[in-house]
């Protein structure tokens, strides 16, 4: 089995532990207490696009305030997949969003890591769209400028959460796959020497100040 | 429905109630007045598990997780089982220096024009919780049953339990009386006898519940900080109301997001569907932190501490919340709120540093070889303290039940923070040996090491939400008598903590010269190991100043290794 570590970064309040817990439990709370710190999760994914492939996720859900963004190196250290929330009723929270990429991108390296975009919150602009803050549109053209994938999802209904993890995962295994044709690819446990393929986080970074 | 069933301690007077706020009993665990039960009111025998149907709002006083305490304390077993030396002298614990246990005042200074409304939210909440099942909810008003616990779990462990308390709370009743200490009318004492080593083990083994505020404000010193700051409290308050816009404009957002995040299963923060008003203990504690956030702009407003003073108001009012809150983050958690968090990391450094010395087992689980080298790890820590990291800052909130949090609060305000961090040991401790157990039973030891990773912080994540006896915790650390953990004292943490923290400057400093050559992703390996090497100097030259001071209290592995081997042969 692969293990892919994913990380969760985005402004406080916009979702994360309730997407994480969408895609691990197939479950959502309205009230959810606030993450202090960081929780950990793990959920195993079967590739839709290549049979036999199953996938586990390694998945840190970090607490959004900005002071803890003094420990982010931590979590995002060798990880292979960031998940950049923010709440489609929230501005601001894009802002943050393009802010960790940024980070993401200086610190790790996109050629490492996949990034995904995510608009949370979905179902709050399906009654009323005069609800919605960010527009898809404008969402979508930054995350092809940056390269990054790009989803609106809603963990309270479920709608695209679980698209998210599938195509991460897609692209992941890809992108391993071409990388390590010729490693042991297809032993089993070890299909892809992971430990090595992880992104060299730069160290000094990685403490916190 | 007899009136005098509530008292409001919630608001730290101990009024006697008239009948509307009967219901306040139900408020806080803090609340009811245990006392008229202790005298034979509601002698008579509810088993704590009794089931409950759907109650009506003057059922209220039969509420399971009422009925369990006033029976708690109607318990005529008088278990013995304790071996308190009751021939103790009692004469060096009468009250000597009244100045060291102030007379607390029966109404705290407190703005009336923040009044939390407690009249108010009697009704309020009568009306609105009689349409739930209080049966699922324990004295505190937290659900007793959770993704980690089942009724039934909590149900064999409460029996149990709540006889204990009763024998405890008989044991505190005795000591107060030998103190010469008069328990009020209300049943709570206006204060408790100076520190000694018998207090200790009487807070070591649980303060009464309805007790706590009184005795967490007294051990902790919260009147002598209070009476120095006079008014202070609703000064902030009043400032706060005046500029309502300008208020730590950032703080004041999270706050607000995090209000209704904080304890949203616990019935005295949770609002009705039928009901639009916001629940008054969400109200005070939305002022307690945004009075604090402009109190100290060194810290703000941190996540986690919507916990902290979300328990505290569960049993003490705003005012001592917030001054409580003031002394949590400075006295026992210096810095760990800071708007750096370098607070935590120090305090992670130093737990990393107590793992190493008394879990090295798991130490060699949590490391690599490389990094348990020099001490590289007090400055870039191992990934556990993602985890560890929130045990601090919420003082164990939400990471262990209820009960257990609080045993460990009682702890802590008497003991301070070395509590803390001999709980985590432990904690660690089991998780290291749950997996080892599952490892063993699934006789797969070639896991890859991505595998054993998931595997320990899944445990670290979910073994101790299962502690919901605080026993477990107490007799196997707390009070071993053999316990190695004893060494580790409050002024060996301290030490520590400077230590760590010297670290950490040294190795930023370096790092800092270091500069942006190593941020270029090209060059990262070079320069990763030359800021090893690096580092490593720094260090070493450093350590020996400081193994010294840490050498005379119990750091040497190797003089314990040496004589283990010695024991053994």
């Amino acid at each position: 089995m692969l293990q892919f570590k994913l990380v969760l970064l985005g402004d406080s309040s916009v979702g994360k532990s309730s997407i994480v817990h969408r895609f691990v439990k197939d479950s959502f709370d309205e009230f959810r207490e606030s993450t202090i710190g960081a929780a950990f999760l793990s959920q195993t994914l079967k590739l839709e696009k290549h049979e036999d492939v199953t996938i586990k996720f390694e998945i840190w859900d970090t607490a959004g305030q900005e002071r803890y963004k003094s420990l982010a190196p931590m979590y995002y250290r060798n990880a292979n997949a960031a998940l950049v929330v923010y709440d489609v009723t929230q501005p601001g929270s894009l802002v943050k969003a393009q802010s960790w990429v940024d980070e993401l991108k200086h610190k790790v390296g996109d050629q490492d890591l996949v990034i995904c975009l995510v608009g949370n919150k979905l179902d709050l602009c399906e009654d009323n769209d005069t609800v919605r803050q960010v527009d898809m549109g404008d969402a979508q053209i930054y995350a092809q400028e940056q390269k990054l994938l790009f989803h609106e999802v809603s963990a309270k209904t479920g709608a695209g959460v679980a698209q998210i993890f599938q195509e991460i995962g897609e692209k992941v295994y890809e992108r391993k796959a071409t990388e390590s044709a010729a490693s042991t690819a297809h032993q089993s446990r070890k299909p892809l020497n992971v430990e090595l393929q992880r992104p060299s986080t730069n160290d000094s970074t990685s403490c916190c100040v | 429905m007899d009136n005098s069933v509530g008292t409001v301690r919630a608001n730290g007077k101990h009024s006697k109630t008239d009948g509307r706020m009967v219901y306040l009993s139900t408020k806080s665990p803090s609340v009811p007045n245990l006392n008229e039960a202790y005298h034979g009111r509601f002698g008579r025998r509810i088993s704590p598990e009794r089931p409950q149907s759907q109650l009506s709002p003057l059922s209220i006083a039969e509420d399971p997780t009422n009925a369990s305490l006033i029976d708690l304390y109607g318990d005529d077993d008088d278990d013995d089982d304790e071996n308190e030396n009751e021939n103790e002298s009692q004469s060096a614990e009468v009250v000597q220096n009244s100045h060291k246990s102030p007379e607390i005042e029966s109404t705290p200074a407190f703005s009336r024009s923040v009044s939390t409304g407690i009249q108010g939210s009697s009704e309020y909440l009568s009306r609105d919780h009689a349409t739930k099942d209080l049966s699922q909810y324990d004295r505190y008003g937290f659900k007793k049953q959770n993704a980690h616990i089942t009724q039934e779990q909590y149900h064999e462990w409460w029996e149990e339990y709540s006889r204990y308390c009763i024998r405890r709370k008989r044991k505190w009743q005795d000591l107060l009386a030998k103190s010469g200490l008069a328990i009020s009318n209300n049943d709570v004492p206006d204060r408790f006898p100076p520190r000694s080593e018998k207090l200790k083990r009487y807070v070591r083994k649980g303060i009464p519940a309805e007790w706590r505020g009184q005795a967490w404000w007294q051990f902790a010193r919260g009147q002598e900080k209070l009476n120095k700051n006079k008014g202070v409290y609703d000064k902030l308050l009043a400032g706060i109301n005046a500029r309502s816009d300008k208020v730590s404009g950032r703080d004041l957002e999270v706050i607000e997001r995090d209000l209704h995040r904080t304890f949203p299963e616990n019935i005295h923060f949770q609002k009705q569907p039928n009901n639009n008003e916001e629940p008054l203990m969400i109200q005070s504690l939305r002022r307690v932190l945004l009075a604090f956030s402009d109190y100290n702009p060194k810290i703000g407003y941190c996540q986690s501490m919507n916990f902290l003073a979300g328990l505290l108001l569960l049993f003490l009012d705003e005012e001592r919340t917030f001054w409580m809150l003031v002394i949590i983050t400075s006295r026992y958690l210096p810095g760990v709120h800071n708007i750096n968090l370098e607070g935590v990391n120090i305090d992670q450094g130093v737990l990393m540093l107590c793992v190493k010395e008394y879990l090295p087992d798991f130490w060699q689980r949590i490391v690599t070889k490389d990094q348990s080298r020099n001490n590289e790890f007090l400055y870039r820590l191992p990934p556990v303290t993602l985890c560890t990291a929130g045990w601090f800052m919420s003082c164990f909130v939400g990471v262990v039940p209820i009960e257990t949090t609080l045993r460990i609060w009682d702890c802590l305000f008497y003991e301070e923070s070395h509590v803390l961090f001999k709980t985590s040991l432990f904690i660690l401790k089991i998780c290291d040996q749950e997996v080892t157990a599952a490892r063993r039973m699934a006789r797969n030891k070639n896991l890859s090491k991505d595998d054993s990773d998931i595997e320990m912080f899944q445990a670290i994540q979910t073994v101790p939400k299962k502690l919901v006896d605080p026993q477990i915790i107490f007799e196997r650390v707390i009070f071993k008598r053999r316990n190695s953990l004893n060494d580790l004292s409050q002024d060996e943490i301290d030490r520590c903590r400077r230590y760590v923290s010297a670290q950490r400057l040294k190795f930023k400093n370096y790092a800092d010269i270091m500069g942006d050559r190593s941020t270029a992703n090209e060059n990262t390996k070079r320069d990763i190991s030359m800021g090893s090497d690096f580092v490593e100097n720094a260090l070493s030259s450093e350590v020996y100043g400081f193994r010294r001071s840490l050498t005379a209290a119990h750091w040497n592995n190797s003089i314990k290794e040496r004589v283990r081997q010695i024991r053994r042969k």
